[in-house]
């Protein structure tokens, strides 16, 4: 596992994430009604809890009880041990409750959860009554920086009924503009965009990685299912799995382009850190010939 | 099922003449491409293909076809729903032996369909 990842324990995803989440991140689970938002919340939290970590899950929806049932009824009835051991501390509260949301949410879950990086689930994310239009970014920004610091957080979010509509079903896998939806996926630092088209075929239930900051990720649209006992499965072929694996066979390219900034002086050197950083990255079947030369020449007409 | 899936897009990409296929869903998302690196005609194709599908797949469906063709440029663009929620998209050089492609677009439909469905 890459240094710094929780793994996300949806399987198959990983691979297509450079690893999983980054630690001490805000990573969003966008999608509408029925596409497995909360089993994806809930899968991540009990892939932690059986490696010994503790999680938190704020719920503004469900009870206890509610999330032990569901559980239980996918089988994984095993979180009510979880909870009576401490190690799973799950809240049932109201939005409307909160006098300050930016600084209530953040002080309940410092109060309800210790430990190193702890997982964080916040289920549903209900900013639009939350907040004001004038302070949304700015409350929305301090919870999140707040959540940071205290562990790796998911935020669930709902996709308005109004973009499930048949002549805008999730148009081309883009996040219809409304402010309520895209200020917390601006924010955040992983957005993972679930979709049902509800025919029952192969690519009706997809996840659309849209952004991973500081990754390498997969762009295409990965079917998956949901299996009792296991949760969310996904099927990305071979060929989408080796496209987000970095390639070693181009490395003389990289050589020969990093010799040569070399001897350009001190930017050069800056620059051949920069292509090194490239080259282990380099996850395209694409000669980097081209996109070396216009690199390369643009940077000594900068000098 | 994928690999099969993949295997018949790749087939269907190695006849002469068909300069990509794309396995469109019906909501305009690329699922699966076999194109070459980089052709800016190509690119503007699919562009245009990913903005309007839905709407020739709607009047496909009013009409009641099976397959439908647009010819852009030199290139002739074979659209055909695979199954319910995927449609199949073929681009293949005008002066390509058509017939032949179009036998083999329907038979990876098939193979499609049976796949995703």
């Amino acid at each position: 596992m890459k240094n710094g990842r929780i793994l996300t324990g949806i399987y198959g995803l990983d691979d297509l994430m450079d690893g999983g989440f980054r630690k001490n991140t805000i990573n969003s689970i966008y999608g509408g009604p029925g596409v497995g938002k909360t089993t994806f919340a809930l899968q991540y939290s009990l892939f932690g809890l059986d490696r010994g970590e503790k999680v938190l899950y704020v719920s503004f929806e469900m009870s206890e009880q509610q999330i032990i049932r569901d559980c239980t009824d996918i089988g994984w009835g095993i979180i009510k041990d979880y909870i009576e051991e401490g190690d799973l501390k799950i809240l049932h509260i109201f939005g409307e409750d909160l006098e300050f949301p930016s600084l209530d949410i953040t002080e309940i879950i410092k109060k309800s959860i210790s430990g190193n990086n702890p997982r964080i689930v916040i289920d549903p994310f209900t900013y639009p009554t939350f907040y004001s239009d004038k302070e949304k970014r700015k409350s929305i920004s301090t919870i999140f920086q707040d959540l940071r610091t205290i562990g790796t957080t998911i935020v669930v979010l709902e996709e308005l009924a109004d973009n499930l509509t048949s002549t805008n079903f999730g148009g081309s896998g883009e996040i219809q503009s409304n402010k309520a939806i895209s200020m917390p996926l601006y924010l955040s630092d992983t957005v993972l965009f679930l979709q049902n088209l509800g025919f029952g075929e192969m690519y009706d239930r997809t996840i659309r990685i849209m952004k991973h900051r500081g990754s390498i990720h997969g762009e295409g649209i990965y079917p998956y299912s949901i299996e009792t006992g296991l949760g969310i499965v996904l099927r990305a072929s071979k060929k989408q799995k080796d496209r987000v694996m970095p390639k070693a066979k181009f490395d003389e390219r990289f050589v020969q382009a990093i010799e040569k900034t070399r001897s350009m002086g001190q930017q050069g050197e800056k620059l051949a850190a920069r292509i090194e950083v490239l080259r282990k990255n380099w996850v395209h079947d694409d000669d980097p010939q081209q996109i070396l030369e216009m690199v390369i020449k643009q940077e000594k007409k900068s000098k | 099922m994928i690999i099969k899936l993949e295997d018949t897009l790749d087939q269907l990409y190695e006849i002469e003449g068909i300069e990509a296929c794309i396995l469109y869903r019906i909501d305009g998302v690329p699922i699966a491409l076999r194109a070459p690196s980089y052709r800016e005609d190509l690119l503007e194709t699919m562009f245009w293909l990913e903005k309007h599908i839905r709407r020739v797949l709607g009047e496909m469906n009013r009409e009641g076809l099976k397959e439908t063709i647009f010819y852009f440029k030199n290139s002739r663009i074979l659209i055909a729903p695979s199954s319910n929620s995927t449609v199949l998209v073929t681009i293949a050089k005008a002066e390509a032996n058509q017939q032949l492609i179009s036998l083999e677009a329907l038979r990876a439909i098939r193979i499609v369909e049976a796949c995703v469905a």
